[in-house]
């Protein structure tokens, strides 16, 4: 195998001039959109990324509206429970059957349902805390809880260990429950919200700050230009996640402020690339038409030059939404970002890192739900880039 | 390029100031003192304490006061630890933090430039596709999630690395790979395209048509070129870096910079949250005019004069 590039044999060949095939069109023609969309298409990752983005959202309006737990709502008794777990079954001498599973990190016995749902704490005799066994009572029948070696087992009044069944799904709690009781699900879809939230306000500050920030300072030019680009320079030295939390400090955590502080410095990014897009794009003929027949400014540049410059805004846009999302989440985790009980997928992941040893679960599914949401906007983003390329055109 | 520097520190001075007046106005904005606390202090104490940090002092002063402090390199005490200026805090966790930093670029430079230039040579066979694969990874997971998931699985199931803390150089490896683990993917994606653009120019076409082995042609006159866009990136790897910290250094428990400025924000100590930013600021500027001086020295093409614009 030789991997290093070499010239490719059809650059020896002379060019074959004999035909004009290559001047007529083979393809029907296409307008610039038509053509955009049907490269996106044709993206199979793009496409799953708008499905995604689509499910997540809304999962994150309706979900909430439609689950029969509330994010804040605490059952203390409940807390800790797995999504999937290990059933065992005891029958006493009435014929009555209790099924349950054991929580091998907490030491307590939940009932379970025949369907899957967790009906509750299950009470037991007197802890010894000595010899690490608890007793447990079904009608005629004692089942002792031994934790004193790892894994607990659970053994029968005859000494034997009762061996579970089967796995089974949890059916009421289906991400199962933090450890203050409250179910995961709906809180990571509160997160979801207020990851979305963030997007939304990114997106708003984008189009309305930054883009007009950055046309108007690329049209005009000049001295405008240097002062207002001079600013923008100064807050982009320092990593923008440096202002939100000074913003923070300033504006004390929770959902507002961090809305306010990821909208106030989110726009400059845009603002750069617009007035780039925007000095290319005034010296064009057509700009100079408008010009003489009479076009203001201001119609100039939102009827001209920032829909010929949308391309570029649109994918500028799908690269800062997660970034925006990131910052939010990272804020979180660090503490800085929205209040208990609020959940935020950053605020999950933090105290989900806290119980990771016993629960790896609470951990599993904020970090899958945010790793998954930025996948989707990335591949979104390239999907954009390459569509909305004419370079690409095949 | 002498003149040129200088206009550069001349604006990095001014940038500065500016961030310093914005952080000073934005941390005495912020109602109440920071000897206000739940526990009531004797009024004599806390006019001796606001006399002795000069708090009385009309604001104009205190701010002049303050930017005299900066240029004399005196970030002022903390208001939190009684005896502790904020340059013996920075002077503390910066070793720590130093190192796993620069660690972490050699990290970006050394596994992601190679991983860029096997994808670009073996373009859409297996090892691009794996390349490809993980940078994806690398580039969508967020850092945090990234160390909480090393940290569970190598160091709590596998129990190969300490958990935290930095006795001995395993105790690097996490901390290190999950600082640099996003920007390893994104110069690996950078490279690669870079490299690819690089392979369609004329004078690569050149090189071997005048019979340059294939090694020179690659590392003389398409690695050279290809690697410009990646020390673009090299300024937003130290800012990023230095973001990456905050989590990383409280994730793995590391006394460095990144740490004492969490602890600063949630004690609300403003001298300290002041100090540090502005360290940072200042050692993000002199990265990004080293960087923009190695851009000239590798592409000849751009000269540095003295105006910008």
């Amino acid at each position: 195998m030789n991997p290093e590039p070499i010239i490719a044999p059809s650059m020896w060949e002379k060019p074959d001039r004999s035909t004009t095939a290559g001047e007529a069109i083979a393809t029907p023609s296409l307008t610039y959109w038509q053509d955009v969309r049907q490269r996106l298409w044709a993206n199979k990752p793009a496409v799953i990324s708008i499905g995604f983005i689509v499910v997540l959202i809304l999962a994150a309006i309706f979900g909430p509206l439609i689950s029969p737990f509330s994010y804040f709502e605490q059952n203390l008794r409940l807390s800790n429970i797995p999504p999937v777990f290990e059933t065992y079954r005891v029958s006493d001498d009435t014929g009555n059957n209790t099924r349950f599973f054991l929580n091998a990190s907490n030491f307590n016995l939940y009932q379970v349902s025949e369907g899957g749902q967790v009906e509750g704490l299950l009470r037991g005799g007197r802890k010894d805390i000595l010899k690490k066994r608890q007793g447990f009572e079904f009608g005629n029948t004692d089942i002792v809880l031994d934790y004193s070696s790892r894994p607990a087992r659970l053994l029968r009044a005859d000494g034997t260990t009762l061996r579970p069944e089967g796995w089974q799904w949890n059916m009421t709690y289906v991400f199962g429950t933090d450890q203050l009781g409250r179910d995961v699900l709906v809180r990571q879809l509160y997160g979801a919200r207020i990851s979305l939230l963030v997007a939304f306000v990114a997106t708003l500050v984008n189009f309305f700050i930054g883009i007009f920030y950055g046309g108007i300072a690329g049209y005009i030019g000049g001295k405008t230009d240097a002062v207002m680009m001079r600013i923008v320079e100064i807050i982009s030295t320092i990593p923008l996640m440096l202002y939100v939390i000074l913003l923070m400090v300033v504006l004390n955590s929770g959902l507002i402020s961090i809305v306010v502080a990821i909208g106030s410095v989110f726009w400059v990014d845009m603002a750069r690339m617009v007035r780039g897009q925007i000095l290319t794009l005034k010296q064009q003929d057509y700009v100079a038409a408008a010009r003489t027949m009479g076009a203001g400014t201001g119609r100039i540049l939102t009827r001209h030059l920032l829909p010929n410059s949308i391309g570029p805004i649109l994918v500028t846009l799908t690269m800062l939404i997660p970034s925006a999302i990131f910052i939010e989440s990272f804020m979180s985790f660090i503490g800085l970002g929205v209040t208990p009980p609020m959940a935020s997928w950053g605020t999950l992941t933090s105290e989900a890192v806290e119980t990771m040893r016993a629960y790896p679960h609470q951990l599993f599914f904020p970090a899958a739900a945010i790793s998954l949401t930025m996948f989707a906007f990335n591949f979104l983003g390239d999907g954009l880039r390459d569509a909305l390329d004419p370079r690409m055109r095949r | 390029m002498a003149g040129y520097v200088l206009q550069r520190l001349g604006q990095m001075l001014l940038t500065l100031l500016a961030i310093a007046t914005l952080t000073f106005f934005l941390m005495h904005a912020i109602p109440g003192g920071p000897f206000v606390s739940e526990r009531m202090l004797a009024p004599e104490i806390a006019t001796a304490l606001n006399d002795k940090f000069g708090l009385n002092d009309p604001i104009w002063l205190q701010y002049l006061n303050y930017l005299r402090g900066i240029l004399t390199f005196d970030l002022g005490p903390s208001f939190r630890y009684p005896g502790v200026t904020v340059n013996e805090m920075i002077a503390d966790g910066l070793p720590v933090t130093l190192r796993t930093g620069v660690l972490a670029v050699i990290c970006v430079v050394a596994l992601g430039v190679p991983m860029g230039i096997v994808a670009a040579l073996n373009r859409n066979k297996w090892p691009d596709t794996a390349v490809m694969m993980l940078a994806t990874i690398g580039v969508a997971i967020p850092s945090y999630v990234i160390a909480t998931i090393l940290l569970y699985v190598f160091a709590l199931r596998l129990g190969w690395v300490p958990t935290f803390g930095l006795d001995d150089w395993r105790g690097y490896i996490l901390p290190v790979f999950a600082l640099s683990g996003f920007w390893i993917s994104f110069v690996a994606r950078l490279a690669r395209s870079s490299l690819l653009e690089t392979f369609e120019q004329d004078y690569m076409t050149t090189a071997r048509a005048k019979g340059l082995r294939p090694g020179q042609v690659l590392f003389k006159h398409g690695l050279r070129n290809s690697l410009i866009p990646v020390v673009t990136v090299l300024g937003p790897v130290v800012a990023n870096l230095i973001t990456g910290s905050f989590v990383i250094e409280q994730i793995f428990a590391l006394p460095g910079i990144g740490r004492h400025f969490v602890l600063s924000i949630t004690n609300r100590d403003y001298t300290a949250i002041m100090g540090i930013t502005i360290f940072y600021a200042a050692l993000l500027m002199v990265m990004i005019l080293i960087v923009d001086l190695l851009y000239v020295w590798l592409d000849p093409r751009i000269k540095l004069r003295k105006t910008a614009q």
